[in-house]
């Protein structure tokens, strides 16, 4: 399927967030949440619609490479977006923002639109981390925020797609070089003939859908 | 809950529960109906393998009956059936996420062994995808990374099969390392990495025999073609242009040393040992080393020397792997041409093999092709003796009865000899892993050789004095810290040495060697070489027009205090002592330059002291940024961080010369062993803090109401100290003391009026801040609200006033630092005389600082020139003599304006003591000058006497050192004026122009110290530095510092 644009995103922030589940719940709908089931995956690729240009997202989980200084500082070069997920009922993993902010700023290239994702905002009742608390991070930081549940699925959409929005803008001001493949953004190909199956996870998602 | 999950199964749903095992023999049985995939059954069956997914991570979890019914059927054997059949990309991206998901959500050990236990696996990771498909690389190359996430001691097994010689996992992988998606090509390292970090002796064997040739000496080629690419980059660059895909190249190349790096700390020793052999005599030496010194086009594949110094500095910051650097620091410090050249008749003899030349050259069949070779080899090895195990075994063994001790004795020095040995590596070999074991055999017969040359080597450079031996390399390095013309090599240069010095597996003695500083060491002698070069740069930077970059300079000053510092010891001599004193004085000397009275000088000045202190360079910061390849420039379009650029226009000279100042003063004191006693201007423990209790009695205190932006309002008592306004609150436990609640520095302030209420100001203070991008933080924004006008009035006045006088007492404290005569300090104490603050006109103080234009406001030469129109008949200034900003050599046409200036004011001064023309930026514009003059009338008393006097002592010395220098006629006009005894002596800008012309000779460096010596040059005069030293006893004037 033609695309516009393809950007790549990297999903960071300490283990056991939910920044799988995450991936998962936004990039094949026919995976539904379900209290019994923990489910994620490290890599995934969607096709959205931003200003009616199709736009596809491709999202890398960067967990278990924490190890290797030289795999994260690449992860982050090669993105034009990054989800930082914190868990709002563990404090301990909003507390290691600032690090996982000063490595991404300092590895990332400077366009690089970083969303800030207080997951699992479905537990309320263990909430740790304040909403506003969140909010004052990002605003501090300069950084878009939201609360989402990769459970109940809410805000998950919106969190990947405003990120998208935002360098889409970012696109429109000129501000990326989107010749420079290294900035995480690519120009599709001009011509759809290859695509002529319809296929890859946006087409599974359409049968998954059909299927509801 | 439970109700939707299930909402999705629609037509298909038998079983009620999609969560069971139920579900999955129903899955099974739609497998088996549909054994051929057409285009009707496509999705029925992508849905069904989505669907055996999730039922398979929810057994994990919660039923484990459900993986032995996945088992039992074999259904994996189906997925391998589905996807031979070609049956399209729709279903290889399912079967691939499938895969992934499953080896991502497994939890269980066994359930993990179940998947992985028929070789079902391997079969799908040789499988021949469409990987032209973005969509399906990117899945695959996730599976496999995922599944490198599972290796470990046991599963290992699973992947390696030692009796085939099989490893698919890795080899599959590695054949992707140049892959042109960079989330590839970081996936291959991530998979490498994982597969060189499980400890199985056997498939590290594996490794090292059968690719670890091919996939190095394939990455090194791919390393150094990226290199060529950044050189070229580099090279055709005009106006800056390449600048974003030169950084990208960059970032590719740090990328690739840390991934090097990552390798190397791993610690497999017999990888470590390929793999320095490659970069070291593949990449390192041939291509990066030998372009320091070839200055001749002759080979196509030469590398700039700027950018050859700037890459090995970058290895030096980042690879610490003793064997490799050491070798590679020893070459480039000891080494000289013969490594190329002689090694051809070394390995001539050693082995028949004919390329035994260092050279970066492209391996001679592509990664793919040699793996393939290398298993088709091994299969048939494989015939011959089974295990391969048998044949690591005896190698080893071979090995071990061979060289035994001497190996371990020579550690260190093994990998070098091994690495020059498999240097008879042949390019024209068929295959490279034959190469390899030739190399092991010859490895043995050329050690102890080897060994010998080497200790011989290092006898007779030890006998040998210092710069007897031909060091090319090294003559390189430090001919290429002349930073005459520019600083672009010294730069580099100066990294390199750092970065050496620092690395942490570069053999200290190596360094003491040839005298590089080895930091935390201690020692009693230095490099006079480095020493002396390293100074001539301070000294150069602190010329008016010196190329010499901040980044340069700072980098000097840390390898200067590396070099001299010795512990607690400044072992520094005394004749570079008094050269680095001499490049001070020059540049306090450049800095009277720029004094100036105006409002942002004092900003501009702690500005540059606080980035000075909060940002102290970062070398390897430094090296990452892609812009210092490109030569110096000036202009700040470019975006280019200041301290890595020369400064454009005369606000950044400004701030360049105050930061050349800041660092020199700095170095020079450290290496005296003296504090610094007078920067920063103000320090934040002398300052009144939050929650202080202070004595208020006898103090002017408005009460007034304070409502802050967001509405909150307090009932306050307005206090002006004498750099800080506070707001405070009654004690409760003392009567007449004051709790404070805010204080913010008078100089930081803004005050307006507020429209519509006469009793009301709106106050303002910034932040200091020390990042020129940072948006001015306030800390207060708040309306005051105050009894009456006549209050309000009063207030503004003060805190206008105060503000005024804050300023005013820190530029004297400047002029103090840089040996200028200060004010008299009447007019500063005289604040607290209320008659002062009378006739102030508000609109005055409505100017926010920050404004635009640099609205100033406190000018001490536009002082001077509405106190000399009003009080002509007195001879003195209450300036001080900024000369101007031009360089020294246009002191003619200075003399010409200053004369004009004279005429015009109608006083027979000297033309250094009038103040200058300020011909670059004018920052008077008519209403200020105007206000000006209405101020210094009320604000400045007649001039004093002593003022007098140390100016005339000034020019007096101009005078003095005219007999020393040729006389010029600026000097003239001001000797005549010398009537005075001389007091100070300020060395004259005249000066500067010898030190700048010559090389640091001992002869002036004499010259110079003798002028130090009689000049007390931290120490003031009493009479002209009153004011300082009344200040300084005056705990309440001392209090001074910026807020952080």
């Amino acid at each position: 399927m033609a695309y516009a644009y393809l950007f790549k995103y990297i999903i960071i922030g300490d283990t056991g967030v939910g920044k799988s589940c995450l991936l998962l719940q936004f990039t094949d709908k026919r995976f539904q949440p379900v209290h019994d089931l923990t489910i994620g995956v490290e890599f995934g690729a969607r096709m959205i619609t931003i200003d009616g240009k199709q736009i596809k997202l491709q999202i890398w989980d960067t967990a278990g490479q924490e190890s290797f200084r030289s795999i994260t500082r690449s992860y982050y070069r090669g993105a034009a977006g990054a989800l930082l997920v914190y868990d709002i009922t563990r404090r301990d993993t909003f507390n290691h923002l600032t690090t996982w902010l000063e490595d991404a700023r300092q590895h990332s290239n400077s366009n690089m639109v970083i969303m800030l994702i207080g997951n699992k905002s479905d537990l309320e009742s263990r909430r740790e981390v304040k909403k506003e608390e969140g909010e004052a991070f990002a605003r501090e930081h300069g950084l878009i925020f939201m609360e989402t549940s990769a459970k109940t699925a809410s805000n998950v959409e919106e969190a990947f797609i405003n990120t998208a929005k935002e360098i889409y803008e970012k696109i429109q001001e000129g501000v990326f070089d989107i010749n420079n493949e290294a900035n995480g953004i690519k120009i599709g190909p001009q011509h759809a003939a290859t695509n002529s199956t319809m296929g890859g996870s946006q087409g599974g998602q359409q049968a998954g859908g059909g299927c509801c | 809950m439970f109700g939707r999950s299930r909402s999705w199964v629609g037509g298909q749903g038998k079983s009620k529960n999609i969560h069971s095992l139920d579900h999955l023999k129903y899955m099974y049985h739609v497998l088996t109906k549909n054994t051929t995939v057409t285009d009707h059954n496509r999705n029925l069956l992508v849905e069904t393998i989505r669907s055996i997914t999730e039922i398979l991570i929810w057994g994990d979890q919660n039923d484990s009956s459900v993986f032995d019914f996945f088992l039992e059927k074999n259904m994996f054997a189906f997925f391998l059936n589905i996807l031979r059949q070609k049956s399209g990309r729709y279903v290889c991206v399912q079967l691939l996420q499938t895969l992934n998901i499953l080896f991502e959500n497994i939890s269980h050990e066994t359930s993990l062994y179940y998947l992985l236990s028929n070789n079902h696996v391997n079969s799908i990771i040789v499988h021949k995808f469409d990987f032209s498909d973005e969509e399906i690389m990117a899945y695959y190359i996730s599976f496999l990374k995922t599944l490198s996430l599972k290796l470990n001691n046991h599963t290992v097994h699973f992947f390696y099969n030692e009796h085939t010689n099989d490893f698919a996992l890795y080899t599959e992988a590695i054949k992707f390392f140049n892959h042109p998606e960079s989330m590839v090509r970081i996936a291959v390292r991530t998979i490498t990495l994982n597969v060189y970090k499980v400890d199985n002796q056997h498939m590290l064997h594996y490794i090292r025999d059968k690719t670890a040739v091919p996939y190095f000496s394939n990455l090194v080629w791919f390393i150094g073609s990226h290199v060529i690419e950044l050189d070229k980059c580099v090279q055709t660059d005009e106006e800056h242009k390449n600048r974003g895909k030169l950084s990208d190249l960059v970032a590719e190349h740090l990328d690739h040393l840390h991934y090097l790096n990552d390798i190397l700390t791993i610690n497999c020793e017999f990888l470590n040992d390929v793999l320095t052999d490659h970069l070291l005599n593949r990449l390192f030496l041939p291509l990066y080393v030998y372009s320091l010194v070839t200055q001749e086009q002759t080979e196509d594949r030469k590398i700039n020397p700027q950018v050859s110094l700037y890459l090995l500095s970058q290895v030096f910051l980042i690879i610490h792997y003793q064997p490799l650097v050491h070798s590679l620091a020893d070459v480039i410090l000891n080494g000289d041409l013969s490594v190329f050249t002689l090694q051809t008749e070394q390995s001539a003899h050693k082995s028949s093999s004919n390329a035994g030349v260092r050279r970066f050259t492209k391996p001679l069949e592509s990664l793919e092709r040699s793996l393939e070779m290398s298993r088709q080899r091994g299969r048939k090895r494989a015939q011959k003796r089974p295990n391969y195990k048998n044949v690591g075994e005896e190698e080893e063994e071979k090995r071990g009865s061979d060289e035994g001790p001497e190996e371990e004795k020579e550690k260190a020095k093994g990998t070098e000899a091994s690495s020059k040995a498999s240097r008879t590596s042949g390019d024209k070999e068929e295959i490279e892993m034959v190469v390899m074991e030739k190399c092991r055999i010859s490895d043995v017969s050329t050690l102890t050789e080897q060994n010998i040359t080497d200790e011989e080597k290092s006898a007779a450079a030890a006998a040998r004095s210092e710069g007897q031996k031909s060091r090319p390399f090294l003559d390189m390095l430090y001919s290429a810290l002349d930073c005459d013309t520019e600083d672009y090599q010294a730069l580099f240069v100066l990294c390199l040495l750092y970065a050496m010095s620092h690395s942490k597996g570069i053999n200290p003695e190596l360094l003491e060697r040839i005298q590089l500083p080895v930091p935390s060491q201690e020692r009693n002698t230095y490099s006079q070489v480095l020493v002396e070069r390293v100074i001539r740069i301070m000294s150069q930077a602190a010329q008016p027009d010196g190329k010499v970059r901040l980044a340069t300079l700072e980098l000097s000053c840390l390898l200067l205090k590396q070099s001299v510092l010795s512990g607690s010891q400044c072992i520094i001599k005394d004749i570079h002592l008094a050269c680095l004193e001499g490049a001070r004085e020059e540049s306090l000397h450049l800095l009277r330059q720029f004094y100036k009275g105006e409002e942002i000088f004092l900003d501009m000045f702690e500005d540059e002291y606080r980035s000075m202190m909060s940002k102290p360079l970062n070398v390897e910061y430094l090296m990452m940024d892609a812009s210092i390849l490109l030569p110096p420039t000036g202009t700040p379009l470019t975006g280019i961080d200041f301290v890595k650029r020369l400064p454009c226009g005369d606000v950044e000279r400004t701030r360049r010369a105050i930061r050349v100042f800041f660092m020199l003063r700095s170095l020079s004191l450290q290496l005296q062993g003296e504090p610094e006693t007078q920067l920063p201007l103000t320090r934040p423990e002398d300052l009144i803090k939050t929650d202080d209790v202070l004595d208020l009695n006898n103090s002017d205190l408005i009460a007034c109401m304070v409502v802050s932006k967001d509405g909150v309002q307090a009932q306050r008592f307005l206090a002006v100290d004498v750099y800080q306004m506070s707001l405070v609150e009654p004690d409760s436990k003392r009567l007449g003391w004051g709790v404070v609640k805010f204080a913010g520095l008078l100089q930081d302030m803004q005050v307006s009026g507020v429209e519509d209420d006469s009793r009301a100001l709106n106050i303002i203070i910034h932040k200091p801040t020390s990042n020129p991008h940072a948006k001015p933080m306030p800390i207060l924004q708040a309306n005051f609200i105050f009894a009456d006008h006549i209050r309000c009035i009063i207030a503004k006045q003060r805190l206008a006033k105060g503000r005024i006088q804050a300023r005013r007492m820190k530029m004297q404290r400047i002029a103090a630092l840089l040996d200028l005569p200060v004010q008299p300090s009447t007019e500063v104490l005289g604040f607290s005389q209320p008659s002062v603050t009378s006739s102030l006109p508000f609109r005055f103080y409505d100017q926010s600082r920050r404004g635009p234009a640099f609205a100033s406001v406190d000018k001490v030469p536009g002082f001077a020139v509405a106190h000399i129109a009003q009080h002509n008949s007195t001879s003195s200034s209450s300036s001080v003599s900024p000369s101007s900003s031009g360089p020294p050599d246009s002191c003619d046409s200075l003399t010409a304006s200053n004369t004009s200036t004279q005429s015009q004011t109608g006083l027979a001064l000297a033309p250094s003591l009038t103040p200058a023309p300020q011909p670059t930026i004018s920052l008077l514009s008519d209403n200020d000058a105007e206000t000006l003059s209405v101020e210094s009338l009320t604000l400045l008393p007649p001039a004093d006497p002593p003022r007098l006097r140390s100016f005339s002592t000034q020019s007096s010395i101009q005078d003095e050192d005219e007999v020393a220098n040729t006389s010029r006629p600026e000097d003239d006009c001001t000797g005549v004026r010398d009537a005075q005894s001389q007091d100070i002596s300020i060395i004259p800008e005249e000066d500067e122009s010898s030190p700048e012309s010559g090389p640091l000779l001992a002869g002036e460096t004499e010259d110079l110290m003798q002028a130090q010596r009689e000049e007390p040059v931290t120490q003031p005069e009493a009479d002209s530095m009153g004011v300082l030293a009344n200040q300084e006893d005056n705990p309440d004037l001392e209090e001074e510092t910026a807020i952080d």
